[in-house]
Order: structure tokens, then sequence, then C-alpha cells
């Protein structure tokens, strides 16, 4: 005996419902149904929306510089500025790499990058980038690491970990340089490791004496192993290592000004966001720690390390001066010595960069990297 | 005899398409696939001359001649007088085939061991007991995934790249072996045994001997799982290789020699593939699997 009633105990509702499974076919077809116009009231409304006010997106890595980008973005002061200007933006995080390619591939609007990737990415591949925000340097986050109190006048010989082609390369020819061993460049031998793996590599084999590499893997390094020792750091070479935030120049120029209005609420939100974590707000340093996985103390012993413009004064001074020249005349020396701006570029002119005061280094007409220090001026200036 | 084409015979099974016809069908992929290459070159160049992501031809002209004419950059310039077979003996993509050819070919000899150990476990029970659920298991492990551990094992150097492609493929090469040497029937065995053959006899005279063929198609199917995993290597830790260089010029976009690269290493799997091929064939003519 059946201790429950069934649609077939009651014919008059077999009219409605002529069985039980197809009723189920029917509720899974309206849900379907159901489903299939919000996915497209969805899509409609999204496509609406993009149509009304223009969508860019920026590329973000992790980096202690570039980590306020996250913070930015979840908390709202992105948004509030994009708002104000009527555009939208999305942030996205991706390998450092993987950023780079989706820049130069014209996959996303801006990028955080460095000086260097600046210069032999995007600009030496014909992509040209303006300068918006010129958010931090190394100050001490890229170091050459070494054990058994190997000097830099050892160097010579011994294999050196390090990502090649990378600051990790830059800042070692510097610390060469800078102590007079310029002649025993040629012979050191490079060892290019994955970042990935650079701490695994060093660390598990006592052989390998000396890496090159940066934050938060020195101090993983350092932490691990007390007998190794930094023989040389960025902070020592400042303002040579910059840390960018690079928009496309066709994007910037679209004739209906929107590319300026993004430009502009990005530096209003960057500097919103920075004024925050210059004045320690508990939220601003742990939103930012938490974009990278980071602890708060380990991050805020990146961010020792790392010289923030905190105000776009000093950004806009520091933009705006010779010093910049200076520097850049370093990196870019050091791009075309290793081949960095193309195997057919000639000249270190062949990629030239455009500054606030209209000084063109390289070619006139060969102008892909603008330094760009009026959103950074507005910003100082309130006007945004 | 002239057969006449109907458009009903692309769906027919007992047909036997005309040599034109099969030599133009076999190339219709390859056209297509660089006219897409030059439609999208074309067009990004059309948008910015200088475009590196998809190099034009007078690109890779350039970068074939910078590959195969000029030394690497870590290495000396060459005297301008040298001459051509010095340029190339110098050549950035002579040096990094060198020594990943090195690399691959004492990996492969390393696998030899891995193929008898395989033939030992199907033919002697007791080495099967031994083996097989270790190696069963060992074949599931992401060889990738080991490689902090091969570093400090076999430090940075040379052996951590060899290991991993060995331990990356030995346990799908002896699994294979396995199967095959497996697949060989009983009666033959009980026959060899009954004209008086040794246990060794057995193995090496009548499994392995009419196996082999099998083992070296097997072997041929993982050239490419061995390429992969010695290219892994490379970008992690090394000082030269082709997968050294193509890491390399991937920092500043250098897809006018990247892509010589790739085709030049598909060229070299090609060509080994084919060796193995002609010299199973020639080797065991009585082989004919289809």
């Amino acid at each position: 005996m059946r201790w429950f009633a069934s649609v077939r105990d009651f014919p008059s509702l077999k009219r409605i419902y002529p069985d039980r499974r197809a009723r189920g076919w029917r509720i899974g077809l309206a849900a379907f149904r159901c489903s299939f116009l919000l996915t497209f009231l969805g899509c409609w409304s999204a496509l609406a929306a993009a149509a009304s006010s223009p969508t860019f997106t920026v590329g973000w890595s992790v980096y202690a510089g570039w980590n306020p980008y996250f913070y930015m973005a979840k908390s709202g002061i992105l948004k509030r500025w994009a708002d104000k200007y009527g555009v939208v933006i999305k942030v996205q995080r991706f390998d450092y790499a993987a950023s780079l390619d989706a820049f130069v591939g014209k996959n996303i609007d801006a990028c955080t990058m460095t000086n260097m990737e600046a210069l032999d990415m995007p600009a030496a591949a014909g992509v040209d980038s303006t300068v918006v925000i010129v958010g931090d340097y190394s100050n001490g986050n890229d170091a050459v690491l070494a054990r058994n109190n190997v000097a830099l006048a050892q160097l010579p010989g011994k294999p050196i970990l390090l990502v090649q082609k990378t600051v990790s390369e830059y800042l070692l020819e510097r610390a060469m340089v800078l102590n007079g061993l310029d002649n025993q460049l040629p012979r050191l031998k490079l060892l290019n490791t994955s970042d990935s793996d650079i701490v695994g590599a060093f660390l598990g084999d006592k052989s390998n004496q000396v890496a090159v590499t940066w934050k938060p893997l020195v101090s993983e390094i350092l932490d691990q192993d007390r007998g190794v020792k930094s023989l040389f750091d960025s902070s020592r070479i400042p303002e040579e290592i910059l840390d960018l935030l690079v928009v496309r120049t066709d994007v910037l120029k679209r004739p209906d000004g929107s590319g300026l209005k993004f430009a502009k609420a990005i530096a209003g939100a960057w500097y919103e966001t920075v004024a925050q974590i210059a004045a320690a707000n508990a939220q601003a340093i742990s939103g930012s720690a938490a974009a990278s996985g980071d602890s708060v103390a380990s991050y805020k012993e990146q961010l020792r390390t790392t010289y923030l413009y905190s105000t776009p004064q000093a950004a806009a001074q520091f933009a705006q001066g010779k010093e910049l020249k200076q520097k850049m005349d370093l990196v870019r020396q050091f791009c075309f010595r290793h081949g960095l701006l193309g195997q057919n570029v000639q000249s270190v002119d062949d990629v030239a960069v455009l500054y606030p005061d209209g000084a063109i280094q390289g070619l006139k007409d060969r102008v892909r990297l603008r330094v760009d220090a009026s959103y950074m001026q507005l910003a100082a200036q309130g006007k945004l | 005899m002239a057969q006449t084409f109907r458009v009903s015979d692309l769906t027919g099974i007992q047909v036997r398409p005309a040599r034109l016809w099969t030599h133009s069908l076999s190339w219709i992929l390859f056209v297509a696939g660089i006219a897409l290459y030059a439609h999208f070159s074309i067009l990004r160049h059309r948008d910015n001359p200088e475009d590196r992501v998809i190099p034009s031809v007078t690109q890779l002209v350039q970068g074939i001649k910078a590959s195969v004419l000029e030394p690497a950059e870590e290495d000396d310039p060459l005297d301008p007088g040298a001459s051509l077979m010095q340029q190339v003996r110098h050549s950035m993509i002579w040096k990094d085939t060198a020594s990943s050819a090195r690399r691959f070919f004492i990996a492969l000899l390393l696998l030899v061991p891995a193929i008898l150990i395989g033939l030992h476990m199907a033919v002697f029970p007791y080495a099967g007991a031994f083996f097989l659920r270790f190696v069963l298991f060992f074949d599931k492990i992401v060889a990738l995934s080991l490689l902090p551990i091969l570093f400090i094992v076999f430090g940075i150097d040379e052996w951590s790249k060899i290991m991993l492609m060995v331990i990356g493929v030995a346990p799908t090469l002896m699994l294979d072996s396995y199967n095959i040497a497996g697949g060989v029937p009983k009666e033959q065995i009980v026959k060899a045994f009954t004209l008086k053959s040794s246990n060794l006899d057995v193995a090496y005279r009548i499994v392995l001997k009419q196996v082999l063929p099998q083992l070296i198609n097997s072997v041929r199917l993982n050239l490419k799982p061995l390429a992969l995993f010695l290219f892994a290597g490379e970008m992690i830790a090394s000082t030269d290789g082709l997968a050294y260089r193509i890491a390399i010029m991937r920092r500043h976009m250098g897809m006018d020699v990247i892509i010589p690269y790739l085709l030049w290493v598909a060229l070299l799997l090609f060509t080994l593939d084919a060796l193995l091929r002609f010299t199973n064939r020639r080797l065991h003519p009585w082989y004919q699997p289809h």
C-alpha cells in the first residue's frame, strides 16, 4: 500500500500535470527560460552601461608599490573618482610579464611597470606610451645577496642567480660600476633563474653563492639563512628603478576625451589612496597587504624600502626635474647595450623619450615614451 | 584509368583519392595557417609599423639572421673577417642547440634502462611485483612539482634538468613497455622453453626482439614530453639552451627570434622522429602496424 498520493490518484489534476516527470521537466524548462531571460537582460544592461560610459582596464601586478591599486579598487575610492569623471575603470591583476604582454598587445589600456620595462616593452615595440603617474622608486627592494662573505670584487666566475634582462641585472651592473668594477662585467656568469624558483634554488644549494632578486623574495632569503648578506641594494641607486603607471598614448588621445577623463580619475584615486597609506591608515595598509597575500608586518617592511611619492607635488616635481632625465639615460643605455630595444635597433636614440619640459632624449621623430606630469600637477593643485 | 571525382566521395570510405588530391589536401591547413599569420601580421603592422607581437617577414628574416650569424649577446663578438662557417659555428642558435641537444640525448640514453625495466616487469613476475605498484604511483606524480627537490638534490646545473626529463618520462615509458611486452602470447614463451631457451633468452631474444619496433614507437611518442620537460627546466634556471633563449627573448617581446626558434625546435624534433621511424623500418621490415 502506498502511503503517498500521486497525480495519478487525482484524474482531474492530470490535465494540468500529465505526469510527475513531465511536471519536473516543465519547471526545469521554466527555470531555464527565466535564467536565459535574466542573462539576456544582464548582458543587455551591461552593454547599455558600457555604451553610456567608456570602460578602461588597468593591469597591475604584485609589488609593494602597486598593491595599493587593489585596495583602491576594493575600497570604492576608484569607483568614486571614476563616477565623477563618468568613466568605468576596471582593475585587473596579472603576473608581471603577462601584464606587459597584455599592454603591448593592446588588450588593456593602462599598466603598472618599471621605467626599464616601459622602455623595452611597449616603447621599443612601437606602442606609444605615456607615463601618467610616477608612483615610487625602489629604495632597497632590489638587492644583491651573497653568502660566505663574498664581496662584489669576487663575483666574477661565480654563478649568479637572477632573472636576466630585468631590473635585477640592471642593479647588478650598477653595483659593479659604482664600485669601479666595470671591466669585470663581461666575466660575470649569469644564471637565468625564474623568480618562482629562485628562493628554493638559492637556499637549497649552498654552492650557489650569489643571487639578485627583489622583495619579498629578498626578505624570505634573509630570514631563512643568517649566513646571507646583502652586498648592494637599490637604496644606493635612488630614483633609478621607478615604478610607474603607463597609459597607451592613443587611449589618452581618444577624440571623445574619455582617455583624459580616465587619466584624471585614476590620478585622483591614486593620490587619495597613497595619502591614506602615507598616513598609515590601518585599513589601507591591510587592504594593500591583502593584494599579495602578505602579512601586514611583511608589507610594512616592504614599504620601508619603497620610496612612495606620497604627494602629487613630490611626484610632479621629480617628473619635471633634470634628475629623471639623468636616471632614464642610464636605464636606456643599459637597455640598448643588452639588446632590449630590439635586434634591429641600431642606436639608443631610436626609442626616444619626451619629458614634460619638451626636451627629447633621442630622435625627434621616434618619440615612443612620454612623461606627462600634467595629471600629477593637477592633483597637486587640487584641480582634479 | 582516370576516375572522375564526385562530391559524395568526400564522405566515402571506399574511395582512393588521386595522388594530386592527397597532396594538395595535405597542404591546405599549412597554407591557411600561413595566410592567417600574414593577415594578422599585416593588420597589426598597419596599425603600428614597429609591432613585435606578430613580426613581419622582414623582421623574421632579421631575427633569423641574428640567430644564425651573430654570436649570443653574452659571448665575445667575432672578428669581422670570419667566414660564414665560423659565423654559424659561433652563432647563438648553434650554441643553444648544442647545449639543449646534449641534455636531450643524455636524458634519452638514461631512458634506455627504463625501457628494460618495463620489459623485465612484464617477463619476470618477481620484478613485476617489485616495481609495478610503485611505478604506477610514481607515474601520476607531476614531475614539475618536484623541481625544488631536484634543485636541492642535483644542484642547479645540468643534472637537475636532465633528471627532470628522466623522472617525467621514465614511468610512462616503463608502463608502456610493460604493457607492450605483456602482450606477447604466453604460448610463444612456453614454446621457447620447450626448445631449451634460458630465462634471459626468452626475455631478450623472444620478447624484446619482437616488441622492439613498438618500443621504438613508444619512444617516438615520448619525444615531445621529453622536449617539454627540457624546456621547463631550461626556462626555470639555465645559462644556455633553446628554451633559455626563448625565455630571455620573451622579456622584451623578441618574437622575431622566438618564432624561428620554435620552428627550428619543431624541425629538430621532426627530424629525430623521422630518423627513428626510418631506422625502425630498416631494422624491422616485418613490422607492419598498418
